[in-house]
């Protein structure tokens, strides 16, 4: 061993040390863990609820599954899989289409479409809610499927808002990609659209797949727009119905709402830890997560 | 990209210089023709009383008799002389038993049909026909005569004049109708957050409210995260990656599901906090009900949500300080502290400042994190909007989805404005103290 022969001071810096690691790991923890545990209690009442429960039950999971009038989990799960979804797919294409643009043409306007990008992105799109809303409403009146509480609606909002900084963190990507791997697609004849398809998708994979799953796990978490837009409960996501189904009935729903947590949070923190080094790069290089 | 997000900017901008709220939506020419379509009946009005003739399936017309004359009226809205049509008097008593070859209606066939009548307005004159009771109709007058060449309103029945004034008529005495119309309001809205008594406090109070909550919040996870990080750091600690990988738990949940379990802890009654505090020490903490422990639960729950992104990016940082650095210090016979705080930390900071200043910006407009822990509450002061923990975003969002005054969409755009400047300020210190400008002109 190593560490034989050290001083005391030494083996106490070490008990410390781990000793500090596991107090923050319990403080990190113990949300979820408390969440866990108590979503296998029967019962409802937050205050009788325990981590460890007396008597384990698939109970609330099963509830939850249960279609029931203002309550459906399944929907609003199924909701927002399929609104970050086609965002993600849309949002991963548009951006790949502008990046590849901007990374290898040269055209009049590349450089201030380039600054617009960015200043714009700074924007939170948030702060302009209120223009979004009307713009929607305006919207709805000649094309219905595209206005207030539709899911195209939503979704068109969230691609406005995320296309640009991806755009721009693709870019520095595909600027990396050497230009003579197209460049002899295009001497066989490729027109520069097939290039860009079969040579440049292919080989952009990595940062396509980190741009899908930033983008959808942004969306899968939004609330903000996502409560301003979709009004019948059978539309809601995720965010929004979960907010209103515990409310104030923390005495009353726990346990259900913990078993709706717990699948909630899970699918992101398989995609999460599945693809932990490529996300965390792309979060701290900038953007932050929602 | 342009529609939803270039379009909505300009398009809160716009806002942010009229007086675009509940009661001023519509444009002028919309305002003008719904004012000049309310009417009154004049003292001297005609009356007219009529019966009805027709089958089962419906009114057929009904006959009007009055000082005005007679007339014949359908229901569709014509009306004719009574003169052109045929009555036929079958028992002899002076009232019509059949017009047309219809027959009379009785009450009760009236009343089932009457709400069809209900919503003529028949042009006589200056005025219109309308129902008044179930067998009298009168003339109404139009109450209101627009006077293009002066651009007001005359009242007919008070002869009172109304004015086009920024979005609404308004008489001398200061009286407005309803509704008003969409107008150019210049930077009146602006002004009034800082002017109106209304709008001033609140304000002021949620601007150093917002600040503060976004420097607590850096300040405190950063360190936090920070010291993680030094920790982490260590080589010889064992289990590194597996306590990396549980710390950043909390940012691999989706925020929304962790502020509500959050919520659940801070509540009052049941919630676990007030349960151990309880049980340990007899205490009853208000927590989200009084300003104070309201705030307290916000930076904690933001603390608890930041701190792995501190941390990582911390991490980062501190792996790119070069190891020799340290022996040299070490030769030199520096502490430990003194090599964090003489080197670490200043080479730290240059890499992570421009992540700090986003996250500051990030935290600035957190709307998820107020709204789904406090909902901006408690309420601080009676009458006002802006609760005790409600930020410059989610108090704008009060104004303009909340309504008890209305959807001021106005006073929310220009409140969207102002964050919009915040922000560009920050980001443009963010800039201007960075490199980060000169990479991205060597990347255009």
């Amino acid at each position: 061993m190593a560490f034989r022969g050290k001083s005391p001071r030494f083996w106490l810096g070490r008990l410390i040390r781990n000793l500090l690691a596991w107090m923050a790991i319990a403080f990190a923890l113990f949300p979820a863990a408390f969440v866990l545990g108590t979503s296998f209690d029967p019962a409802q009442n937050l205050r009788t609820a325990r981590i460890v429960p007396a008597q384990p039950t698939f109970a609330n999971y099963l509830y939850i599954f249960q279609e029931r009038q203002e309550i459906h989990f399944p929907r609003w799960v199924i909701n927002t899989v399929y609104v970050a979804g086609i965002t993600a797919v849309v949002g991963v294409f548009l951006c790949a289409l502008g990046a590849y643009s901007f990374s290898r043409f040269r055209f009049r306007g590349r450089r201030a479409g380039l600054l617009t990008i960015l200043l714009v992105q700074m924007f939170p799109q948030t702060v302009g809610m209120v223009a979004i809303y009307l713009i929607l409403q305006t919207v709805g009146r000649q094309i219905p499927w595209l206005g207030l509480n539709t899911h195209p609606g939503l979704i068109l909002v969230y691609l406005g808002g995320a296309i640009g900084f991806n755009t721009w963190f693709m870019k520095g990507y595909f600027d990396t990609i050497p230009r003579s791997l197209e460049e002899s697609a295009l001497v066989d004849g490729a027109t520069p659209f097939q290039a860009f398809w079969r040579i440049i998708l292919p080989v952009a994979r990595p940062i396509l797949a980190v741009v899908f799953v930033v983008q959808f796990i942004s969306v899968y978490s939004e609330y903000l727009l996502a409560s301003l837009i979709l009004k019948g409960s059978e539309k809601y996501t995720l965010s929004v119905g979960l907010q209103l189904f515990i409310g104030e009935a923390y005495n009353r729903r726990w346990g259900s709402f913990a078993a709706a947590a717990v699948l909630g949070a899970a699918l992101i923190l398989i995609l999460f830890y599945a693809l932990q080094s490529q996300i965390i790069s792309g979060l701290t290089g900038g953007a932050v997560k929602e | 990209m342009f529609v939803m997000v270039v379009l909505p900017l300009v398009y809160t901008v716009y806002i942010s210089f009229t007086n675009y709220a509940t009661g001023n939506i519509l444009s002028k020419s919309q305002v003008i023709e719904l004012l000049t379509q309310r009417y009154f009946i004049p003292p001297n009005a005609p009356t007219f009383t009529f019966r009805p003739y027709g089958d089962e399936s419906g009114i057929y017309a009904l006959h009007l008799a009055g000082t005005a004359g007679e007339y014949v009226l359908f229901p569709d809205g014509r009306l004719f002389p009574a003169a052109n049509h045929r009555f036929l008097d079958l028992d002899g008593d002076g009232i019509a038993d059949e017009l047309d070859g219809r027959r009379r209606l009785s009450l009760a066939e009236l009343v089932r049909f009457v709400s069809r009548l209900q919503a003529l307005a028949v042009p006589f004159g200056e005025g219109v026909i309308r129902l008044t009771t179930l067998s009298t109709m009168r003339v109404y007058s139009p109450q209101y005569h627009y006077d293009p060449t002066n651009d007001r309103l005359v009242d007919r029945q008070t002869g009172k004049e109304y004015w086009a004034k920024d979005g609404n008529f308004v008489s001398a005495d200061g009286e407005k109708l309803d509704p008003g119309w969409v107008a150019f309001a210049g930077l009146a809205n602006y002004l009034r957050f800082f002017r109106d008594p209304l709008y001033h406090q609140a304000f002021m109070r949620v601007f150093a409210w917002t600040v503060s909550w976004a420097v607590l919040t850096v300040v405190l996870s950063f360190a936090l995260g920070l010291g993680l990080a030094v920790l982490l750091n260590d080589r010889h600690l064992r289990f590194r990656r597996l306590y990396r990988s549980l710390l950043i738990v909390p940012y691999a949940i989706p925020a929304f599901i962790s502020i509500l379990i959050w919520r659940g802890f801070f509540n009052v009654e049941v919630g676990l906090f007030n349960q151990f505090l309880g049980q340990a020490f007899g205490v009853k903490v208000p927590w989200l009900t009084t300003p104070f422990w309201a705030r307290f639960a916000c930076v904690l729950t933001n603390v608890w949500l930041t701190y792995p992104y501190m941390m990582l990016v911390s991490l980062g940082a501190l792996q790119s300080i070069p190891e020799e650095m340290y022996e040299a210090a070490k030769v030199d016979g520096a502490t430990g502290w003194q090599r964090f705080s003489r080197i670490t930390f200043p080479l730290l900071l240059i890499t992570v400042a421009p992540l700090l200043i986003g996250s500051f910006a990030f935290t600035f407009n957190n709307f998820t994190l107020i709204w789904l822990l406090t909902r901006g509450e408690p309420v601080v002061e009676i009458g006002s909007r802006a609760g005790a923990t409600d930020i410059l975003l989610s108090y704008a969002y009060k104004l303009a989805f909340m309504g008890g005054r209305g959807s001021e969409y106005n006073m929310t755009a220009a409140l969207a404005v102002i964050i919009f400047v915040i922000v560009a300020l920050i980001s443009g210190i963010s800039f201007s103290r960075t490199k980060a400008l000169e990479e991205v002109s060597r990347g255009l």
